[in-house]
């Protein structure tokens, strides 16, 4: 009777007393093991926290002064004399870019995601999946050789459209997959429900499975785009670069724009100690960025296990 | 209201071409060690030509301005290492035509390092640096250097060589000297902006030289004078071809190209027969098609007009913020075959390059 109850701390002593050496062997077992387990996870987030304080504490400075946001970037002798320099174009970019990729990625990636999970007995799925996989390892960088090939070259310039699509590149293996997972975990009945409606299968997934399966597909989404977000290569030969706002609105697509994580590495290999500052700057805002998309991406989620309720 | 809206529209459409007309952004890459220069030119001609023309420059290194140069996605490229016959070749079989190399400032290479209580000045001369370079002193005790110093007391400390590890233009100049110098370093090593090193450990960049020898007591690496300078890394003193001990200044680096010059500026000026020249100095090159309209990057004779006076600008009244910034200005014989070449520069057919030059009083 007392071997069978829940080990509450003074119950503990007790169980010692009357259970066998083995039972007590495996409970010690199991505590080693949930201490492993937890010093596994510090062993984790620690690096993640040393991170996030470093890149605060040393860019936090930066980014409170206003003309971090409302200043272009220029040359070092801005910095170095004192006059106005940000990167308030970098910023811009960085939305123009990340934008785009978000608009080319999403309708195509869901679209795979949807023909992986729903359509397996489509000839064409087996190919596209490999694709995707084979799309999914690829370096970033020759994502953006891909995109320079496709778009530069033929442009005759640098642009923020190449960029955009390099790192579409970059999200739509990773939207497919996600929305496959998801799409999959949809239970069957529901698919069953449309169908006995009589409606065509196109129709169930689009109305019924894909709007069940929606804050998964968000969370897939956020997640793709909290990845490209921080890729420097597949920029480095598209969207290339630029010291300056551009002096048109259309410019950011047709011209070469500046984007955060390519201009963290410039201005961090640089030999000014101002541009390192604004480097580690240029830091707090990426991780700004991620971070807030990820905290999003988390509050989805759990909306979805109160929807169940 | 659909006239309307068809007047509303065409008047949109006829404005947006003089907007774009209006302001004008140029786009060039290459060299990293010029990029400060070029930048802050930028910076100052956006105000020149209140706020019309922006240049953008973006640093990806000789190589890569070279690249993209030859590729045909910048208006002009620029690079530390000029363009060798068979890259002109290619580029004219590419349908490039000509390509010109016009030098807009002097990049000089100085050997940096790290002796505790010896501060900048030591003096190098170019057989020493290639034995050191070549593994063959392997002391900063050693006989040889203690000659060139007899007044600095060296630390028995080992020589740490510290070499770039990516393709540099500053390689470029410092091997090229090293090659002009030592017979056994032409024969065994070479010149390139990539070298198969003999000894020492690589850095990435100027930054990673710099990174190493400021790090490890005993080290011996080679940096741009900007950036030594910046960074308050110990420099040496290197004695030159006439034999005069020289600091590297901008004005040394400067004289350095004070030789005779070919036509084209295709010349290495290192170990220079000029007396008080800097002996490891080169020029960094802005490259430039002669026939602009065969760059696709340009399209359009608005771009190219404003790219040309661009240019103008920089070897001219751009070149007094060479100085301050710690760049050499190019001394004025280079900037007469400058102008010699761009008065050659066209525009499908059209004289574009001796018609700026003439608005310019040139």
């Amino acid at each position: 009777m007392a071997v069978t109850t829940t080990p509450t701390a003074p119950r503990r002593t007790r169980l010692a007393e009357v259970t066998p050496a083995n039972l007590r062997r495996r409970y010690l077992r199991d505590r080693v093991m949930i201490g492993l387990l937890v010093l596994a996870t510090l062993v984790v987030l620690i690096p993640l926290l040393v991170i996030v304080w470093y890149v605060i504490s040393n860019g936090i400075q930066a980014v409170l002064e206003p003309t971090f946001w409302t200043s272009d970037l220029g040359s070092p002798a801005r910095a170095l004399s004192g006059r106005e320099t940000g990167l308030g174009h970098t910023v811009l970019g960085t939305l123009v870019v990340d934008g785009l990729a978000l608009l080319i990625a999403v309708p195509i990636g869901i679209g795979a995601g949807i023909m992986l999970s729903e359509y397996p007995d489509h000839p064409l799925t087996p190919a596209l999946r490999i694709l995707n996989d084979t799309l999914n390892g690829m370096p970033a960088i020759l994502k953006g050789l891909l995109a320079f090939a496709l778009i530069v070259k033929p442009m005759g310039t640098f642009s923020g459209l190449s960029g955009g699509v390099a790192l579409a590149f970059v999200m739509l293996p990773i939207v497919a997959r996600a929305t496959e997972g998801v799409l999959r975990i949809i239970p069957w009945s529901i698919r069953e429900a449309g169908l006995a409606l009589g409606l065509p299968r196109w129709r169930v997934v689009l109305n019924t499975v894909l709007p069940a399966a929606r804050v998964g597909v968000v969370t897939g989404v956020l997640i793709a785009f909290a990845r490209a977000a921080g890729e420097a290569a597949p920029l480095l030969f598209t969207a290339f670069g630029n010291n300056f706002f551009s002096s048109a609105p259309l410019r950011y697509l047709t011209g070469p724009v500046d984007t955060l994580p390519a201009r963290l590495y410039s201005l961090a290999i640089s030999p000014y100690r101002e541009w390192h500052a604004m480097g580690w700057g240029a830091g707090v805002v990426l991780l700004g960025f991620v971070i807030v998309t990820f905290v999003v991406s988390r509050c989805a989620t759990r909306q979805r296990h109160q929807a169940d309720m | 209201m659909r006239t309307t809206l068809l007047a509303l529209a065409t008047a949109a459409l006829a404005a947006l071409p003089l907007g774009l007309a209006q302001n004008v952004e140029l786009l060039g890459a290459g060299a990293t060690f010029p990029a400060p220069l070029i930048t802050s030119m930028a910076d100052e001609y956006r105000d020149v030509t209140g706020g019309r023309v922006t240049v953008n420059y973006q640093s990806i290194g000789s190589g890569g301005g070279i690249r993209q140069f030859t590729e045909q996605t910048v208006m002009f490229g620029m690079t530390e290492a000029f363009l060798n016959d068979g890259q002109l070749a290619a580029i004219a079989e590419a349908g490039g035509g000509v390509a010109f190399n016009i030098p807009i400032t002097l990049g000089d290479v100085v050997p940096t390092y790290n002796l505790p209580g010896v501060q900048t000045g030591l003096v190098f001369d170019g057989d020493t640096l290639a034995e050191i370079f070549l593994g063959n002193i392997r002391t900063w005790a050693d006989p040889q250097i203690a000659l060139l110093n007899p007044d600095v007391r060296l630390p028995p400390l080992p020589i740490t060589v510290v070499h770039r590890s990516d393709g540099s233009g500053t390689t470029n100049i410092w091997t090229s000297y090293l090659t002009k110098v030592s017979p056994t370093w032409a024969e065994r090593v070479g010149f390139a902006t990539s070298v198969n090193w003999p000894t020492g450990i690589g850095g990435n960049g100027n930054e990673g030289v710099a990174g190493v020898v400021q790090n490890t007591p005993g080290a011996l690496g080679y940096n741009s004078l900007v950036y030594a300078a910046l960074n308050d890394i110990a420099y040496g003193f290197v004695i030159n071809k006439s034999g005069n001990t020289i600091e590297p200044t901008l004005a040394a680096t400067s004289l350095a190209a004070a030789v005779e010059l070919p036509a084209d500026t295709r010349i290495l000026v290192t170990d220079t027969d000029a007396p008080d020249g800097y002996p490891i100095a080169g020029f960094a090159w802005m490259l430039l098609y002669e026939n602009l309209d065969a760059n696709n990057a340009i399209q359009t004779r608005t771009q190219a007009e404003e790219l040309l006076k661009f240019i103008l600008w920089t070897i001219t009244d751009g070149q007094d913020l060479a100085e301050p910034l710690s760049f050499s200005r190019i001394p004025e014989p280079v900037l007469a075959l400058n102008l010699d070449m761009l008065r050659q520069v066209k525009w499908q057919g059209e004289d574009l390059g001796a018609q700026v030059l003439a608005e310019a009083g040139y």
